[in-house]
């Protein structure tokens, strides 16, 4: 048990040293950040009376965003993803505490040393600068660490936005339903807060004057040192990047040096990481390039934010989702027609090119528990509709607000379930598992279906429009390596539903990594071994 | 505060004296501007106060305050050296001045300079407020109630000190009270206020002899019947 924890952390430690690395340097460059801006905030607050109640309202209302809408906000603001909008972010949150306890900290200076200071010939600016600012400096310190503290939890979430961090472990982990993944980020990420907090609590004491009474030579030498380990630790960032480059340099003898590179993005569910893979081994496998990996991206549109902005070069993305969340469609049954639409629409709109599909359609499916399925006759989802008042439904919160999805589907099935709950798509198959829902919106290709026991419902409607997932790649990257469209139309049609589904389930339900996964599929799969690419 | 005259001459201690309320701290806060006069005038050095830049004003005039004010965060050497800081002198003109002062007040700074203002006893801490009040070595000085919060015996010795003081330096002082005792030791002359108005100004022993008012009589006639009575009771 130990022994398995400790070789898999060592098997993840260089990658480790670099998340660490990223979320040190995010929190510490956006609490100095916060600093900068919210001292003089706060002063200003503390000066001109009129100020004080609009700016700390205005900063208070930045604090209710939640998290998650605060980063899709700066993103859609930004047009950016990465490490932007993530300190843009966290020091919007680090704000708060910094400005309203530097204001706090400079009004509770008492009445009767102010008016020694004004007695004694201080002029607003030496008041300020020689009385109030050292007496409230405990105060501002305060706030300054609760500022970073909340920041190290916070910069969890920006791996959503591919701003790296040890939160991109957890998002994985979640992606993949993998615990100890989880807990890779989730721990180190506690021990940071708790590092934090200490590192700044030192700098309190430090802080403080070494008194006469007190003296102690070691308090002489300790003093100084507490002072700096705020910033002892927020170099451990740099450090902790070095660490991680030397191991990737020992690792890779010889190294491949700064080659040019294609960056490949994916969603944040395990279908996509594997496409992922799959693209980026063979890339790297069949040309000179390397890969960059940024995966896990919070949904469609961050994914396709980043395409157009030049970000990312690649990812795969379905034909029905592209007509639906990105052109704005109406939904097309016919998948050659659909992929046709998306072709020549992003060829026009987003100078992008649509490689030919994987080949499975992983299209949405509405799935029952198989043995209630059996017991009640169900077989497609016309047979719901005198049922579902009774029935609790468990979707995603992209199918409950897509066209293509639940709003779709109930006008033109004339079906309301009579309660439906939001969820993960990792934990919607063991909700449905469980029995806490009867209905799910599975994914046709996903593994679970068969591994716990369910049963897609036939669309005899035919309201689900086709998701053939393909490559979509910039004409830029296409024009400067015209490799990557050799090597990844060794991909074209390779996977049929039932390959995805394995490939699906052994990454899911065996916890088989999904780099393990890929790199098997390709080694097996004859085709791609004729290197046609060179 | 009504109809208010008052002169007081160079080298002179003149004492304002009156119950809370009175209006003699306002009066001294006028002096240096911490609070400002909506009529009349206030003369230092034959200058109209409201024509001086007051920031200037207050540094060329010593002023030790009723809670002490002494800057928690800072030693007492740098609370000493606070106005000369202000007035640019050099960091050896400083050292050499609070030394001296420190000496003055009976707290050498060898021993006390490293000290911070709540490592002493409210009596020292209002010895070093009357050091940073003499710091730039005005010639004015004003002492708000300065040892209101010291208890009796403290009090005593520090006013005896300030006597000394007084005889050495040739400072003009204008010190609030309400303590009578405090006054008729201190002062060469006492101005008594009561609810804003000034009743009687001139020696203590003019104003105990020739009380003007019945508040001047009824004011030191307590007192009197208070030790009368006190000593009546001694064996």
């Amino acid at each position: 048990m130990i022994f398995g924890w400790v070789s898999f952390v060592a098997e993840r430690s260089s990658e480790l040293w670099l998340r660490t690395a990223e979320h040190i340097l995010l929190t510490g460059v956006s609490t100095g950040i916060a600093i900068a801006f919210g001292v003089p905030l706060g002063i200003l607050a503390a000066r001109s009376p009129w100020l004080r109640a609009p700016l700390l309202g205005a900063i208070s209302i930045l604090q209710t965003i939640p998290s998650l809408a605060m980063l899709a906000i700066l993103l859609a603001l930004l047009q950016k993803i990465g490490s932007l909008p993530a300190v843009v972010a966290l020091v919007l949150y680090a704000l708060l505490p910094i400005v309203r306890n530097t204001l706090t900290g400079i009004e509770e200076v008492s009445s009767d040393i102010l008016e020694a200071a004004r007695g004694l010939g201080m002029t607003p600016r030496q008041q300020l600068w020689a009385v109030q600012l050292p007496l409230a400096m405990p105060t501002i310190v305060a706030g300054v660490r609760t500022a970073a503290v909340v920041c190290v939890g916070i910069a969890t979430l920006s791996a959503f936005i591919g701003a790296g961090g040890l939160g991109q472990f957890i998002n994985r982990g979640l992606a993949l339903a993998n615990t100890p993944l989880i807990l890779l980020g989730a721990i180190p990420a506690a021990l940071l807060a708790i590092a934090v907090d200490l590192s700044i609590s030192a700098f309190d004491w430090g802080r403080k004057p070494l008194r006469k009474g007190a003296a102690h030579p070691l308090k002489a030498v300790l003093k100084p040192l507490a002072l700096a380990a705020p910033l002892l630790l927020v170099s451990a960032g740099p450090l902790s990047f070095l660490g991680f480059r030397m191991q990737v340099a020992s690792q890779a003898k010889g190294s491949p040096s700064l080659t040019e590179s294609v960056c490949i993005a994916t969603k944040n569910f395990i279908e996509q990481i594997l496409l992922g893979e799959l693209m980026a081994q063979i890339i790297e496998e069949k040309t000179d390039l390397a890969v960059e990996r940024r995966f896990n991206l919070g949904g469609t549109m961050i994914c396709h934010g980043a395409l157009e902005s030049g970000e990312v070069d690649l990812y795969a993305e379905y034909t029905g989702t592209a007509l639906a969340a990105v052109l704005e469609r109406e939904p097309v049954t016919n998948p050659a027609e659909a992929l046709q639409i998306v072709k020549s629409e992003y060829r026009k709109r987003f100078a992008c090119e649509w490689l030919p599909p994987f080949g499975f359609n992983n299209t949405y499916a509405i799935t029952v528990r198989r043995e209630e399925a059996r017991e009640n006759g169900w077989e497609k989802i016309s047979d719901l509709s005198d049922r579902a008042a009774g029935l609790s439904a468990g979707f995603t919160s992209e199918f409950m607000e897509r066209p293509d999805g639940y709003p779709g589907l109930s006008k033109k099935y004339g079906i309301q379930f009579g309660q439906i709950r939001d969820l993960d798509p990792s934990l919607m198959y063991e909700a449905i598992a469980k029995e806490e829902v009867d209905v799910v919106c599975a994914f046709s290709t996903d593994g679970r279906i068969a591994a716990y026991d369910l049963e897609p419902l036939d669309d005899d409607l035919a309201f689900f429009p086709p998701y053939q997932a393909a490559p979509v790649v910039r004409r830029e990257t296409l024009r400067k390596h015209p490799e990557v469209r050799d090597v990844l139309e060794l991909l074209a049609g390779a996977l049929d539903d039932s390959a995805m589904q394995n490939l699906n389930y052994q990454a899911d339900e065996e916890k088989k990594s999904p780099v393990e996964v890929a790199r098997r599929f390709l080694e097996r799969n004859p085709k791609q071994t004729v290197d046609r690419a060179k | 505060m009504k109809d208010l005259s008052l002169e007081i001459s160079e080298g002179e201690t003149l004492v304002l004296l009156g119950s809370s309320g009175c209006g003699k701290t306002t009066t001294l806060k006028m002096i240096n501007r911490l609070v400002e006069p909506t009529t009349g005038s206030i003369q230092v050095d034959d200058c109209n106060v409201m024509d001086a830049d007051p920031v200037e004003l207050r540094r060329s005039i010593g002023y030790v305050f009723q809670g002490i004010g002494l800057f928690p965060h800072m030693t007492v050497r740098d609370n000493v050296e606070v106005v000369p800081r202000l007035l640019g002198w050099s960091h050896k003109e400083r050292r050499t001045r609070a030394a001296e002062l420190l000496a003055l007040v009976g707290l050498p700074s060898e021993e006390y300079g490293e000290r911070y203002p709540d490592e002493l006893s409210g009596g020292q801490q209002q010895r070093v407020g009357v050091a940073r009040a003499l710091a730039a070595d005005p010639a004015y000085l004003l002492m708000d109630e300065p040892f209101g919060a010291l208890d009796a015996l403290t009090r005593d010795v520090l006013q005896r000190e300030l006597l000394g003081l007084k005889q050495r330096l040739a400072k003009t002082i204008v010190f609030v009270t309400h303590d009578i005792f405090e006054a008729l030791t201190l002062g060469d002359r006492i101005a008594i206020l009561d609810a804003g108005s000034l009743q009687q100004v001139g020696s203590p022993e003019e104003i105990i002899e020739q009380p003007a008012t019945d508040f001047v009589r009824e004011l030191f006639g307590k007192p009197a019947k208070q030790l009368a009575a006190f000593q009546g009771m001694m064996p």
